[in-house]
């Protein structure tokens, strides 16, 4: 049970009439939650408390949807969307992640060489979608632990005319501040998908990271 | 601009050239690395028929260039997005029946129950299906098809697909597709003259919904993506995964909320 479960069951009205026997059951139902939820946090749990990192993708949301409806070019947004995302994703982590085995194998100046340019096209993904995201609303929902350490912040995200999409959002905490590690879109991994591309173009291209880095060179310079 | 005299050339040999490839089949497997790092990659993609499937590829890239794709393109285009929404809805309307059945194959009474009520609602009130009234009732949809049927009855996936036509697939998800068929009333419609145009326009539309649906999100792998393929195989078996995971997931109690024991 997560913490903003438990505080829905604490604001519910508690029934003032106890003689019937659901709304008793109900009522004991709720003290038994927030009994669980009280000696979950005060036992195993560390404080770091998770409303923190809802709170955190919803800061972080609200900047990007402010971003996105805004006024304004695409030049002009891009260079707004820059500092979020270098401020609250992990973007190096993710770089890293997205190589997968390849890492190992590069030199120190192809991996400076590779992140530098992994930052740039993740920016122009980004500012290549914000035209089909124009008039987004994003709501947030809870979170849940997610692999070591991370956390996974449930939203929706809604856009006039199309179906609800749901997005979660990784976090990290390894800088003491969290940060976005990963994101996917109806349960699909962003990094990983990556990963995969990256992966598939080198082992097609013998394993040369020189031509992977040519290929996002390319990519880099097409649309900054 | 090529005749099409010459596309007809094409298309012939490239069926003729599927035809040998599918014959050779031991010729279209992909080597299996030593290193044991790029076995992991290869074991982790599991795509053991990696050369067949981007023939496929290929060649379905090409046949969409010039017949799918455009015809998606002015359907969007001309028809306005309600109106679009409101085919896709009543298409997805028409699929309940066999929604409702995966669902009761999956052991998922819920949802099973969501999708009766969906299509009671949806077909009344929400006018032949065109409008998704149930949503707001409490009755959000949900997929349900022969694939993960057979994966809750641990049908493995096994190896990665890329079929002529009908594109990503697995061993699981055809053999699911050819259930589906089986369970979708409309196969059994008598053979009238009327309603067999009915089903093939029926399935015309299912068709270019289904290429409209994703016009932006294929034009934007093949430009962003260095191997789209790889790309696409890499969404489609993520995306597989989490549907299933979601049905997995899905437990909720059938016991209604008023009952007291």
């Amino acid at each position: 049970m997560s913490g903003t479960d438990c505080m829905n069951d604490a604001d519910q009205p508690l029934p003032l009439a106890p003689d019937t026997g659901p709304t008793r059951r109900r009522l004991a139902a709720a003290l038994a939650g927030t009994a669980a939820c009280l000696a979950l946090c005060l036992g195993g749990v560390p404080a770091r408390a998770e409303s923190a990192d809802v709170a955190f993708v919803h800061q972080f949301g609200d900047k990007l949807v402010a971003v996105i409806n805004g006024s304004g070019s695409t030049a002009e947004k891009r260079q707004q969307i820059q500092p979020l995302i270098d401020q609250n994703v992990d973007v190096d982590g993710i770089a890293r992640f997205a190589m997968g085995r390849y890492w190992k194998l590069a030199s120190p100046s192809q991996q400076q060489q590779f992140v530098t340019l992994f930052h740039h096209v993740l920016l122009n993904t980004i500012t290549g979608k914000l035209g089909e995201y124009q008039g987004v609303r994003f709501s947030v929902g809870g979170d849940t632990p997610h692999g070591d350490g991370q956390t996974q912040v449930a939203t929706t995200i809604d856009r006039p005319g199309q179906p609800p999409a749901n997005v979660d959002w990784v976090l990290s905490h390894k800088a003491g501040a969290p940060k976005v590690e990963d994101v996917f879109g109806e349960g699909v991994s962003l990094s990983l998908t990556q990963r995969q591309d990256y992966s598939s173009y080198l082992s097609r291209n013998g394993n040369d990271i020189d031509k992977l880095l040519g290929a996002m060179q390319r990519q880099a310079a097409r649309s900054s | 601009m090529r005749t099409v005299g010459q596309i007809r050339a094409t298309v012939r040999r490239a069926g003729a050239i599927a035809a040998a490839g599918l014959l050779l089949g031991a010729g279209g497997c992909a080597q299996k690395p030593t290193d044991p790092d790029a076995l992991a990659d290869y074991n982790g993609t599991n795509d053991p028929l990696e050369p067949t499937n981007r023939f496929f590829y290929r060649v379905n890239n090409t046949v969409d260039q010039y017949t799918l794709k455009p015809v998606a393109q002015a359907y969007v285009y001309v028809v306005p997005q309600p109106a679009r929404t409101g085919v896709h809805n009543a298409l997805a309307n028409l699929a309940s029946p066999a929604t409702f059945f995966n669902d009761m194959f999956e052991t998922r009474p819920r949802r099973a129950g969501d999708t009766f009520m969906r299509f009671l609602i949806n077909s009344t009130v929400g006018v032949v299906g065109v409008f998704d009234v149930a949503k707001g009732w409490g009755y959000p949809a949900h997929d349900a098809d022969g694939g993960m049927t057979l994966a809750s009855w641990g049908v493995p996936q096994g190896p990665y697909l890329y079929l002529p036509a009908l594109g990503p697939s697995s061993p699981q998800a055809i053999t699911g597709f050819g259930m589906d068929v089986a369970l979708a009333p409309l196969t059994y419609v008598p053979r009238g003259y009327g309603l067999l145009t009915l089903n093939w326009a029926l399935y015309g539309i299912g068709v270019v919904d289904a290429r409209a649906g994703v016009l932006n999100d294929l034009d934007q792998i093949n430009r962003d993506a260095l191997d789209p393929y790889a790309t696409l195989r890499s969404l489609y078996r993520q995306h597989r995964a989490a549907q299933i995971e979601a049905m997995r997931k899905d437990n909720r109690m059938t016991t209604p909320d008023w009952y007291t024991q």
